[in-house]
């Protein structure tokens, strides 16, 4: 037996893992440090010093980390992903989108028009959108997208397109981003490939963030769809990376991107009028928050509209119900997608209607038989069927067999076509019975038809006409009874000084009554009273005065009820904790746990508070639920808006998104906003004040004239012409408000075919202000009328009298600088002249000449043009560019208007002339004062020139003699040098020709001898060598 | 942008409350027929002087009336709330009526509102200045505002960001009563009388009962005799309920007006009896706060909240208090829901507040 054991093949004994993810898995308790650290004395801290500075800076990284925690306000189920694909034309958008639907659903889809909602998983769903390459579909789909593939041709590079739909996303709030580089099978050489792959990386990480997701696409399969592995792949990256971003525009307005639009016009008024207002509904669905019956929205590209209805649809692309944990994938049949615009699905769901859609070729119509049935016994009876008048429920019931003589009772069914069943009849009784008592309150309080509450007293007062006269005041005191007591001209007074029965509180007996509501009563019974029944749904008919209480033993008290709260706020803490860590977004999660400081707290808190509200929010009835919290995010919704242009269904492109926004309280208001912006760095030139720049700003797009300005040092806002190069500067804006810290967009030029980028600044708003505080100088410029002293009276500074009272007691100045004070009017000046206004008297510190001329420094108002003008590119052809107010510049290069040109505004030459000084006259009278010696000398003018002038010289003979022998040994001297240099250089050149034949000759010498000694000592080498061997 | 769409009311009933509320919403109203067929039509010199003090506080806001005063075109502006802000009260209505609306509209102002505020300090309709400072401000203390002062007529605000949502269902149990006589021009022994008569009720049910007297006399008093008490009792579990009342005897008809009712003056004795009663019926009736603060405080600023639930217990529904129910919904659109607690008597109000926040206020 032994031998067998030998003979078998040795087994290897199984080795337990000692570390990694499944020794972790298996043995969670042991920390993967404790056993690493043999020595832990070798990770002891060696300075004191150096481990507190680590632990500060580790503990302010932390701190910098944390964000003010928000409280997520959406307790429906989540609406799809919005995953917008955006890149410049021709780039492979679309290919994107349909190998990822046909990834996923195993469809094909023919075009890609409008959102494209998607089931993913199990709990998830996805819409993807196409972005067209158009700058207000790009700024409409950045509000709304919760990630943003942006496709990237790598045999290109990067294109203008992608940087301004980055630069819009980091405005309106920055979701998640991808990049998607296509075309790459065009570059063939793999070297070269790589290269694009990294360096493309790179710009992108440096757009974003650091560690932005780049997924690759090779090429096609077939030429029709991305290889399978690859859109696999983008696939799993887009699912895992999409989460909703926490942006505080979209968690406080609620907003739908439209994936239908229906007009809904009766066709009459169509046929009228071409032309006539509207009607549309609009479906998709709910994100944001949720949203109310009354709330105004705005349609992106049209306009401000009131709902005039709002209903709840089903679910066209429900999750997947009853899969249980435990099955991974989806199956085939939950793989549902939607698209109502790209003509995919034939059946549409409207609120009370289903629409087949049935293909022109492919309908067949019957002839409509008169008689002559064809003989198909299936398609007669259908139509017998069709043809009945009565359903087989109401036939049934006329066919009453009366077996015990009571009368028929078909004629009196109310019921119609409800089912007969004992156990739901009951149950609709009791459903009746509980809405009638629900409402006891609430009718009383809000009234039967909430709307008219106001005027329904004196409708009411209408009736009687029986006494016609009636003394005033007793109206509204027959009135005067119940609950509606205030009526329309009732005094006001919060002080609620009931009917004037008081209790006699001196009685013991009356005191007792109350006695537990003391700390010196019952502590028990007080308690009792503190408990939250309301949330067992007791209730009292105060008209009958029944008491309907259910059970209160079993009642769990407040703090129990809270506790539950708490427990189930952690849970839901801990499940979003282990989800992060499943997704790998936050490792140092870990890390934020331990310290259960003020953060984690406050996270608590508002945990708490929000189970808080689920739980009292999910007690409400449907109704009741819907009228306090409005339609939750994640339905279905179909809005119905009145009066539309017609040109909005005209131009409706279902490439282009629809996008629905709410608008909050006072958003609808038009206001000035203070904003800080920028010029964007690509943008060329600067932008100029009151020059018409179309902002994105909240949901809306509109045209409006910013003032830019600055803030000095004092605080004032002065004005700026231009927007600085590289600077923030403030700029003042008249537009619809929408809250501080909202960020927005602007752009100068709309249209598709610029070189340049579109965006022209990017902003935030700081503030509004319905006042405007821009200040900008002011330097008026007047000349004196008259001169008295240190006194001088102004003109041409101001207009009339009144200016100048407004100006009274300004600093002036004077040209060459003597300061002075502006005190009053001064009137009747100009004694016979015409009077005229505006002559102010100023003092000054010295006299003033009338030559000079005085300025007056001061700061006016700058007013900001209340103008704006929303967008409507909705209105209009998709493919036209929007024209809306032109700038300045533009329309004078249209019609050739030279820009007005002030001369003295010029720059030109300096000309400096040369100062012509009068001769210095001594006067008379100082000239007698001078001694002598500083007198000026009187000398007459010489009419003749003097005798030494006119004189002529001659020379002796012994000097002309000597002058030229002088001469002679001059010329003679220069004749000898000349001949000595010629013999120089003759010389000296000689020299040279000799000294260069020496060095060729010594050179060659050189190198024979060099090429001798190095032949004699290879010989001598070779000779060695042959020795040694 | 088209012409601002008023929304249409008519009356005089709630005109504080309507103010406020289309304020708070920005959306403009017209009012009509105010008072059309009084004796003397149109808006009473409070009303006007209220009109007054909004249009201090706001910036950019239009307030129209006609000649006769029926109809008022208010379109709001921006809350503006500065510093060292005087205004004249009409002395029809005592400065409680001015400072209810001011205390909310503070709270939603671009910077701290602090106001000085002259004219009648108490008198019977409206809630005295001693209530407001003892109650009123620390029901505001709840959702999370902290405002200062108080005082006589000096009314500083802060300004908020949001006001945080409530979840007060305690009622708890009275521990302690408070309270303050107020007199002036009168005699002393007015306020011990009523001290003696109010603390004589409840020493059947609570030993802790202080009462202080707040006594002024000469220039310091004013200019119309009258007296009254402001009681307070506070439960173990924070809340606030407040009683009060004034016996003047000043002059009231100087602005024409018409008393409908001559007021009797009562005897301070029965003054201090009223008044405990009163107080007792209102923690008989239960809730968190008094009927008096219903109206405005309580259900208003649970609307004006974040957009989470708020669940207040309030003893019986006040007639004003339905009514400020109804402005809600109409301004605001939030609507309550109404479960009346057989138990105790009492209403428990359910909400999702409108989640209004301050635009006002300038980013920091």
């Amino acid at each position: 037996m032994a031998t067998a054991d030998e003979l078998a093949p040795s087994h290897r004994s199984h080795k337990p893992r000692k570390s990694g993810p499944s020794y972790m898995k298996k043995n969670p308790k042991t920390d993967n440090k404790m056993v690493k650290q043999q020595n832990p004395k070798a990770f002891g801290v060696n300075s004191a010093m150096k481990a507190k500075r680590n632990q500060a800076r580790s503990m302010e990284k932390e701190q910098r980390r944390i964000h003010l925690p928000t409280i997520d306000r959406t307790y429906g189920e989540s609406p799809p992903y919005v995953v917008v694909v955006q890149g410049p034309p021709a780039v492979g958008k679309s290919l994107v989108i349909k190998s990822l639907v046909k990834h996923v659903t195993h469809q094909n889809l023919p075009e890609v028009r409008g959102p494209i909602t998607i089931v993913t998983g199990k709990d998830k769903r996805i819409q993807i959108v196409e972005c067209p390459n158009d700058i207000n579909a790009m700024v409409d789909l950045a509000k709304v997208a919760d990630l943003a593939l942006l496709v990237i041709d790598g045999s290109y590079g990067f294109e203008l397109e992608t940087f301004e739909f980055l630069n819009i996303m980091q405005v309106h709030g920055f979701p998640k981003v991808m990049g998607v580089l296509t075309h790459l099978d065009e570059l063939k050489d793999v070297k070269k490939l790589r290269q694009t792959k990294q360096r493309l990386t790179r710009r992108f990480c440096t757009e974003t963030y650091n560690g932005a997701t780049l997924v690759y696409l090779h090429g096609l399969i077939h030429g029709k769809y991305y290889s399978q592995r690859e859109t696999l792949n983008l696939f799993r990256f887009i699912t895992k990376s999409i989460k909703i971003p926490p942006l505080t525009w979209r968690a406080t307005h609620p907003y739908l991107l439209s994936d239908r639009l229906e007009d809904v016009t009766p066709p009459e008024r169509v046929e009228m009028d071409k032309k006539c207002d509207r009607n549309i509904t609009l479906y998709g669905y709910l994100r944001g928050c949720n949203l109310k019956r009354g709330m105004k929205v705005h349609i992106a590209g049209v306009g401000d509209y009131s709902l005039a209805g709002v209903s709840v649809l089903p679910d066209p692309c429900p999750l997947p119900s009853g899969l249980g944990g435990k099955k991974k994938g989806l199956r085939e049949k939950d793989k549902l997608f939607y698209a109502p615009m790209s003509g995919i699905g034939d059946l549409v769901y409207d609120k009370d209607a289903v629409y087949i859609d049935i293909n022109d070729h492919l309908a067949q119509y019957s002839k409509t038989d008169d008689g002559k049935s064809r003989g198909d016994v299936g398609v007669d009876l259908v139509k017998s069927l069709q043809n009945t008048k009565h359903c087989v429920d109401e036939k049934l019931e006329k066919s009453f067999v009366d077996l015990f003589g009571r009368k028929t009772s078909t004629a009196s069914s109310e019921r119609g076509y409800q089912i007969d069943d004992n156990t739901s009849k009951w149950k609709q009784g009791l459903k009746k019975d509980i809405r009638k008592k629900k409402l006891n309150l609430e009718q009383i309080v809000y009234g039967a038809s909430a709307t008219s509450l106001i005027n329904e007293d004196h409708e009411s007062s209408d009736d009687d006409d029986e006494d016609f006269f009636k003394p005033k005041g007793e109206e509204s005191k027959k009135l005067g009874s119940g609950l509606d007591v205030c009526n329309a001209n009732s005094e006001y007074s919060s002080k609620f000084v009931g009917s004037g029965i008081l209790k006699n509180w001196k009685e013991k007996q009356v005191c007792e009554s109350i006695r537990d509501r003391f700390t010196t009563g019952d502590w028990s019974k007080a308690g009792l009273r503190n408990q939250n029944d309301e949330l067992y749904g007791d209730f009292e008919d105060l008209e009958t005065g029944e008491n309907h209480s259910s059970h209160h033993n079993t009642e769990p008290g407040a703090e129990e009820v809270e506790r539950g709260l708490k427990k189930l706020a952690l849970r839901a803490k801990f499940d979003e904790e282990t989800n992060n860590d499943d997704n790998g977004n936050n490792p140092r999660n870990s890390q934020a746990k331990e310290p259960a400081g003020y953060f984690e707290k406050l996270k608590e808190e508002l945990e708490i508070r929000k189970q808080m509200n689920l739980l009292a929010l999910n007690e409400l009835d449907e109704d009741t639920r819907i009228e306090v919290e409005g339609f939750r995010t994640g339905t279905y919704l179909r809005l119905e808006i009145h009066n539309v242009p017609y040109e909005m269904v005209e131009f409706f492109d279902p490439c282009h998104p629809v996008l629905v926004g709410g608008i909050g309280f006072g958003e609808d208001n038009a206001g000035y906003m203070q904003a800080r912006l920028k010029k964007h760095r690509w943008h060329k030139k600067v932008l100029k004040t009151r020059d018409p720049l179309v902002v994105s700003i909240g949901w809306r797009r509109y045209q409006t004239l910013p003032v830019y300005a600055t803030e000095d040092p004092n605080g004032k806002q002065r004005m700026l012409k231009y927007t600085p190069q590289h600077m923030h500067c403030l700029a003042m804006l008249w537009g619809p408000l929408v809250p501080p810290k909202t960020g927005f967009v602007a752009f100068q030029n709309l249209s598709n075919n610029q070189a340049g980028i579109r965006i022209a600044a990017t902003g935030v708003v700081l503030e509004f202000n319905y006042q405007t505080r821009i200040d900008k100088k002011i330097k008026l410029v007047g000349h004196p009328c008259k001169i008295k002293k240190k006194t001088a009276f102004i003109r041409d500074m101001f207009t009339s009298d009144l200016e100048i009272a407004r100006y009274e007691g300004s600093a002036v100045q004077t040209v060459s600088g003597i300061r002075g004070q502006l005190k009053k009017v001064q009137k009747n000046m100009l004694d016979n002249q015409v009077q005229e206004g505006g002559i102010a008297r100023c003092t000054f510190e010295d006299q003033i000449k009338m030559s000079d001329i005085v300025f007056l420094k001061a700061w006016t108002k700058v007013e900001v043009p209340q103008f704006y003008n929303p967008l409507t590119t909705a209105l209009q052809p998709r493919d036209k560019t929007w024209q809306g107010m032109k700038t300045l510049g533009q329309l004078r290069r249209e019609q050739n208007i030279p820009v007005p040109l002030n001369k003295d505004s010029l720059y030109k030459p300096i000309e400096r002339k040369c100062k012509k000084f009068n001769p210095l006259v001594v006067p008379r009278s100082l000239q007698a004062a001078l001694p002598f010696e500083s007198k000026p000398k009187d000398i007459p003018v010489r009419k003749r020139p003097s005798l030494e002038a006119k004189r002529a010289v001659v020379m002796e003979p012994k000097e002309r003699k000597a002058l030229a022998i002088l001469q002679h040994f001059r010329l003679m001297n220069k004749d000898k040098m000349k001949k000595r240099k010629v013999k120089e250089q003759l010389k000296k050149m000689l020299y040279e020709a000799e000294k260069t034949k020496n060095e060729e000759m010594s050179k060659k010498r050189k190198r024979e001898e060099i090429h001798e000694r190095y032949r004699t000592e290879n010989q001598q080498k070779k000779k060695m060598r042959r020795s040694r061997d | 942008m088209e012409k601002p769409k008023y929304k249409r009311m008519k009356g005089s009933q709630s005109f504080r409350e309507r103010m406020l509320l289309a304020t708070l919403s920005s959306t403009p109203i017209i009012i009509d027929e105010i008072r059309a067929d009084d004796m003397i039509a149109g808006l009473r010199l409070h009303e006007r002087s209220l009109l007054g003090l909004l249009d201090t506080i706001f910036d950019d806001s239009h307030i129209k009336t006609n000649l006769t005063g029926t109809q008022v075109i208010y379109e709001p502006g921006i809350v503006m709330g500065r510093k060292n802000l005087v205004h004249n009260c009409a002395l029809t209505r005592s400065i409680g009526y001015y400072l209810e609306p001011l205390l909310l509209l503070g709270l939603f102002g671009k910077e701290p509102l602090s106001i000085r505020l002259k004219g009648i300090t108490n008198d019977p309709k409206d809630l005295s200045v001693d209530t407001i400072r003892s109650t009123t401000l620390n029901i505001l203390k709840r959702f999370g505002v902290a405002p200062d002062g108080g005082g006589q007529v000096l009314l500083t605000v802060p300004n908020v960001q949001t006001l945080t949502a409530v979840q007060w269902l305690e009622e708890g149990m009275v521990k302690k009563i408070r309270g303050v006589t107020f007199s002036a021009r009168v005699s002393t022994d007015f306020e011990h009388s009523m001290r003696f008569t109010a603390r004589g009720i409840f020493n059947n049910l609570l030993p802790d009962v202080h009462i202080s007297q707040d006594h002024k006399a000469g220039p310091l008093a004013g200019k119309s005799p009258g007296y009254g008490i402001s009681l307070v009792a506070e439960t173990t579990s924070g809340c606030y309920i407040s009683a009060d009342t004034t016996v003047s005897c000043g002059r009231r008809d100087e602005t024409g007006e018409l008393d409908v009712e001559k007021q009797e003056r009562k005897p301070p004795q029965d003054t201090g009896v009223d008044v405990a009663s009163w107080l007792l019926q209102e923690i008989e009736k239960g809730g968190v706060v008094d009927s008096t603060h219903q109206v405005r405080l309580l259900f208003t600023l649970c609307a004006l909240c974040q957009k989470d639930v708020s669940k207040v217990r309030v003893g019986t529904l006040s007639p004003y208090g339905v009514e400020t129910l109804r402005n809600l919904k109409e301004f605001l659109g939030v609507t309550f829901e109404i479960k009346p607690d057989p138990l105790t008597g009492t209403v428990i109000l359910t909400c999702l507040g409108s989640g209004l926040i301050n635009l006002a206020r300038k980013l920091s």
